[in-house]
């Protein structure tokens, strides 16, 4: 059929048109598409709780009183002497550091161990994620009592071994070092099985080929592991940033009496959430005006140590493929 | 073409998980709509939300009211003290506050300082009521435009823990009677701890923590930390002074152990005796027995230094968003009738804040065999009755959290006496 | 060697056993030793369960089980002393947890997928937007939330503490890292040459190939979740409650809390999630994990 024969290749044009449209379409919204799910349930309890409090640190607002008024960036002058404030950034500082950096190494190194032909493999796997299964309220009992200054389990060993009692609630650095190891205790098995998960993917035959190439474990663990793992390596130091400076839960559970939060006698291990929730709830005064200016200082501050953060992490050499 | 990803069996695994998540949102979404469902209920039905944060001891005084009050079914939730104000708070402000709130003592000058939240009960005869309870107790649940927002339930009341053996050993009187002797002041009780600790057996203090002391000595002053009309003289008045350097004092000598009071430590210290004395309200007792068993029959109680003396004890109050205002109110008049806080008295040992009861015989009569047979009903109401307390002002706990704090730092060896004092006074002001 | 042509021989397993990254004796000890200091805080608190109160704070500690776990038990699920129902404070964590795990995992490979190997104006913003919300301190956002809340009439139901965690900027943040790295383009190339559009792509290329990362999400997920107390404290009640809300109301007995019973609490708490822990996690963990990837 001369008119069929000259009619197909046309519709078979037409189908390839509509279908390269549809592709096009496709590539361009479906994007949009993926992302929206996270996007449209952020803006509704994300979004409106962050332009609440941006609002709310712009004006006096105390939670048991009916009327606020708008005070401008009085509450952020006001933050900016106030002495408690600072010592609450140097605290959060100190603490992050400690228990950031050594637990992000150790990950590195017990996943890497992990990574090894092992017996009972999936055994020792999964034993470092019971630290995430304890519920934090037995966490916290069981801290405290491991650091109590006169009968706490640390404070018997370093007894017979000769040390002797140290107040770890009471002393600055004590305090850090106390909850640095709670938080290390607590996050060390899952950074560990982010790295694991990642290693896994790393092709046996990169190692194979170092391996030819004379390197030994060390070599192959910084030519071949830290680069592939790259990705994963940002993704955690970014998130344990973020995590670390916004640490509340495990120094509010240490303190020997909760409620007012003022993260122990001389304010030693008080970081900045805990001096917002003193400042908005755990006080009488329910400043609620200037624990949101504190919100926002913390959010500042954690962007800017992320981003730096970010920076460093990226000079690892990226896989060259 | 098709490769090996394509493989139908990798179609089916991921038609299941998403299977389980529409499955899942939708078991979700119904239990949400039964659960919506049965809320509404039978709407000529009230129920009652109380709200407190530990057991009062009110459940057979619930199933006594609902049988005399048909068609009313009260729902009692609780949360550990910290959590439930705070909540309170929020609540206050953003709504969700329940019929019946329990506030207590800690925290009822805040919130008596914001009446305008609460119902105030003379609308529902609390002034006839005035005379049941102890003035000090009925008035500090008084707002300062003279709503009634609270009514009183138990007081902690106060007296002096001691344990009979390790006074024997350090060469102290071991008779209650001989022992309240001792100390008529707490200048004579820092005295007597010096006593103590001249022969103390090793490692023991003459008492737990500098803080309790020195509350219970605060809680004596009239006025302390407010006065009259409301404004904070801290800073200026000399028996806050007094009651710190007499602290201080104490300290410095070594009776104190240097507890934080509900901490790890503090709790092991009951165990294994590594202080003599505690201050202790009524509802220590129990608190006593459940720590240190062991214990039993070695403790004894003494009268407290100076007039009487109180730590602890609540209110229970009608938040104004409460749907059900006078049937809450009803309530509450009921749960702290004189029947009720006998009956709780009975129960859970929890002091009542009404004279008449704290005369009667039950109470009066009342001893404890854990305390070597103390007559504890009489010690711990003649302490009420005797008290003439604190004013308290709205922000009460915050003074005493800095005060604590600072007592603590000299403890913990962290800032001398009067650093820590310089920084409380600075503490005083910020808090305003 | 390049990644593509290992994959393209996919018969050439491991030839040569891993002689060369066995481990030493020494890496069994610290492995030991790590295991059993993960282990040892839950171990205790089942050994304080075990003892009637005053064992928390006994001196020299406490180390080994005593008897009283049963009489704890008992007193826990007697909604008349405890006054909260356990049963339902289990079943409603188990919904909760259950259903936030499946959408996090979910949602958060499908906007891992876009940010990672999809091409659209704005990708590196909205990334960083992304990023920037997990920023945001979890404490203040209670009032306003709690305020949504009540606008949407939710508090005290299931949905209060599900719906603002369905989704997880930690989740597509991780996803997204792992894309990144797990998933060659070429792959994803090769199946848009065979014609498939977007959403073929993910389901056949993607989400097989994020399984490891995608259960270990799902695992910490659901731990977190089943975890999480600061939330559903507030706007849940005991009538309503989740597990962590059920073991906040033993704390309270007015001035003397039960230590025993608030961990027998926390311990029975903990067994849902040690079960899901141990079946789930053997499969997911120990299975996936040995090289399905790669297959």
């Amino acid at each position: 059929m001369s008119n069929g024969s000259a009619a197909v290749p046309a519709a078979a044009a037409r189908r390839r048109g509509a279908t390269r449209r549809l592709r096009r379409l496709d590539t361009k919204v479906s994007p949009y598409l993926y992302i929206a799910p996270f996007f449209v349930l952020f803006g509704i309890f994300g979004i409106f709780p962050l332009v609440y409090t941006a609002y709310v640190s712009l004006t006096d607002r105390n939670l048991l009183e009916p009327t606020s008024h708008f005070i401008g960036l009085a509450n952020y002058a006001e933050l900016f002497h106030d002495s408690y404030f600072w010592n609450a950034v140097e605290n959060t500082l100190g603490i992050w550091v400690i228990s950031t950096i050594p637990q992000l190494l150790l990950a590195l190194a017990i996943a890497h161990l992990l990574n090894r032909s092992l017996r009972v493999r999936t055994f020792f796997r999964m034993s470092i994620l019971l630290p995430q299964v304890t519920s934090l309220v037995a966490v916290a009992l069981i801290f405290s009592q491991l650091f109590g200054y006169r009968y706490g389990l640390v404070n018997y060993v370093l007894n017979h071994v000769g040390i002797g009692n140290v107040n770890w609630e009471a002393g600055r650095l004590s305090s850090w070092v106390a909850l640095s190891t709670m938080v290390t205790w607590r996050w060390v098995g899952y950074n560990a099985l982010l790295y694991l998960a990642s290693m896994q993917s790393i092709p046996e035959e990169l190692y194979e080929a170092a391996a030819v190439d004379g390197a030994r474990s060390w070599k192959q663990f910084v030519h071949v592991t830290i680069p592939m793992l790259r990705p994963t390596i940002i993704f955690t130091v970014i998130v344990s940033t973020i995590g670390g400076l916004q640490l509340f839960t495990e120094p509010y559970l240490f303190q020997p009496v909760k409620g007012a939060a003022t993260g122990g006698s001389g304010r030693q291990y008080q970081t900045v959430s805990m001096y917002l929730y003193e400042k908005a709830f755990g006080s009488s005064q329910f400043k609620f005006g200037y624990a949101s200016a504190i919100a926002w200082c913390l959010f500042l501050l954690i962007a800017v140590i992320a981003f730096v953060n970010f920076l460093l992490v990226r000079r690892i050499r990226a896989v060259d493929a | 073409m098709s490769t090996k990803l394509f493989a139908p069996h990798h179609w089916r695994r991921k038609k299941s998980i998403v299977s389980i998540c529409v499955v899942a949102g939708l078991v979700g979404a119904g239990y949400a709509a039964t659960t919506a469902a049965g809320k509404t209920g039978k709407t000529q039905d009230v129920t009652l939300n109380v709200s407190l944060f530990g057991d009062f001891g009110y459940h057979d005084l619930y199933k006594q009211y609902e049988a005399s009050h048909p068609g009313i079914t009260i729902k009692e939730d609780i949360q550990d003290y910290a959590t439930h104000h705070s909540n309170l708070a929020k609540h206050l402000a953003v709504g969700g506050a329940a019929d019946v709130e329990a506030i207590e003592v800690g925290f009822i000058a805040q919130f008596a300082a914001q009446p305008q939240q609460f119902v105030d009960l003379r609308q529902y005869g609390a002034s006839s009521l005035k005379k049941r309870w102890l003035p000090w107790k009925y008035q500090q649940g008084v707002a300062s435009n003279k709503a009634v927002i609270g009514l009183g339930t138990d007081v902690g009341s106060l007296a002096l823990c001691y344990r009979r053996d390790l006074f024997k050993k350090a060469g102290l009187p071991t008779g209650r009677a001989a022992v309240s002797r001792l100390w008529p002041t707490w200048k004579r009780f820092i005295a007597a701890g010096q006593r103590f600790q001249a022969h103390a057996p090793k490692g023991v203090k003459f008492f737990d923590s500098g803080s309790n002391v020195y509350n219970a000595m605060i809680g004596q002053a009239t006025p302390a930390y407010y006065d009259r009309n409301g404004k904070v003289i801290a800073s200026s008045n000399p028996s806050v002074k007094a009651a710190w350097n007499l602290t201080m004092k104490g300290i410095a000598k070594g009776e104190s152990a240097g507890f934080a009071a509900f901490s790890n430590d503090w709790n092991t210290g009951y165990k294994n005796g590594t202080f003599a004395t505690v201050t202790c309200p009524a509802w220590m007792m129990g608190y006593i027995q459940g720590q240190a068993p062991n214990t039993a029959g070695k403790w004894d109680i003494a009268d407290v230094p100076g007039d009487g003396g109180n730590w602890g004890g609540s209110y229970l109050a009608v938040p104004k968003q409460s749907q059900h205002q006078s049937e809450a109110a009803d309530l509450v008049k009921f749960l702290t009738s004189p029947a009720s806080e006998a009956a709780i008295f009975k129960q859970t040992g929890n002091l009542p804040s009404q004279p008449a009861l704290l005369k009667s015989r039950a109470v009066v009569g009342f001893k404890n065999p854990f305390f070597n047979g103390a007559p504890v009903g009489k010690i711990f109401a003649a302490s009420a009755l005797k008290l003439r307390p604190q004013i308290l002002g709205p922000h009460q706990g915050d003074i005493q959290q800095a005060a604590s704090n600072a007592i603590q730092r000299v403890e913990q060896h962290k800032q001398s006496p009067a650093k820590s004092w310089a920084q409380f006074l600075k503490d005083v002001k910020a808090i305003g | 060697m390049s990644v593509l042509a290992y994959r393209a021989r996919p018969h050439a397993r491991r030839i040569r056993r891993r002689t060369y990254r066995r481990a030493g004796p020494l890496t069994y000890l610290f492995l030991v030793l790590l295991a059993v200091g993960s282990a040892f805080p839950l171990y205790w608190s089942f050994v304080v369960a075990s003892h009637d109160n005053s064992a928390l704070g006994a001196y020299p500690p406490v180390l080994t089980p005593g008897g009283h776990l049963w009489s704890n038990i008992r007193r826990l699920f007697d909604a008349g002393i405890v006054n909260v129902d356990f049963w339902t404070a289990l079943a409603n964590s188990a919904i909760v947890a259950g259903v936030v795990t499946i959408c996090v995992v979910f949602f958060s490979a499908l906007a891992g997928f876009a940010f990672a190997k999809l091409d659209f104006r704005g990708r590196k913003t909205l990334l960083l937007v992304v990023i920037a919300t997990m920023i945001v301190p979890v404490q203040l956002g209670v009032i306003p939330l709690y305020i949504e809340m009540r606008h949407f009439g939710w508090i005290d139901h299931l949905q209060a503490v599900i719906a603002p965690f369905v989704v997880s900027a930690f989740g597509v943040f991780l996803m997204r890292q792992y894309i990144v790295g797990a998933v060659p383009d070429e792959l994803i190339d090769a199946s848009r040459v065979d014609g498939c559009h977007t959403a073929r792509v993910f389901w056949h290329v993607v989400l097989p190939a994020v399984r490891p990362v995608a259960a270990v999400l799902g695992l910490l997920t659901f731990m977190n979740t089943w975890n999480d107390f600061f939330w559903p404290l507030i706007v849940l009640t005991p009538r309503n409650p989740t597990v962590q809300v059920a073991v906040s109301t033993l704390a309270g007995a007015a001035y003397v809390p039960d230590y025993a019973l608030i961990l027998t609490g926390t311990f029975i708490s903990i067994l849902p999630l040690l079960v899901v822990f141990l079946v789930l996690g053997k499969q997911i963990i120990g299975g996936i994990m040995q090289g399905a990837v790669k297959g």
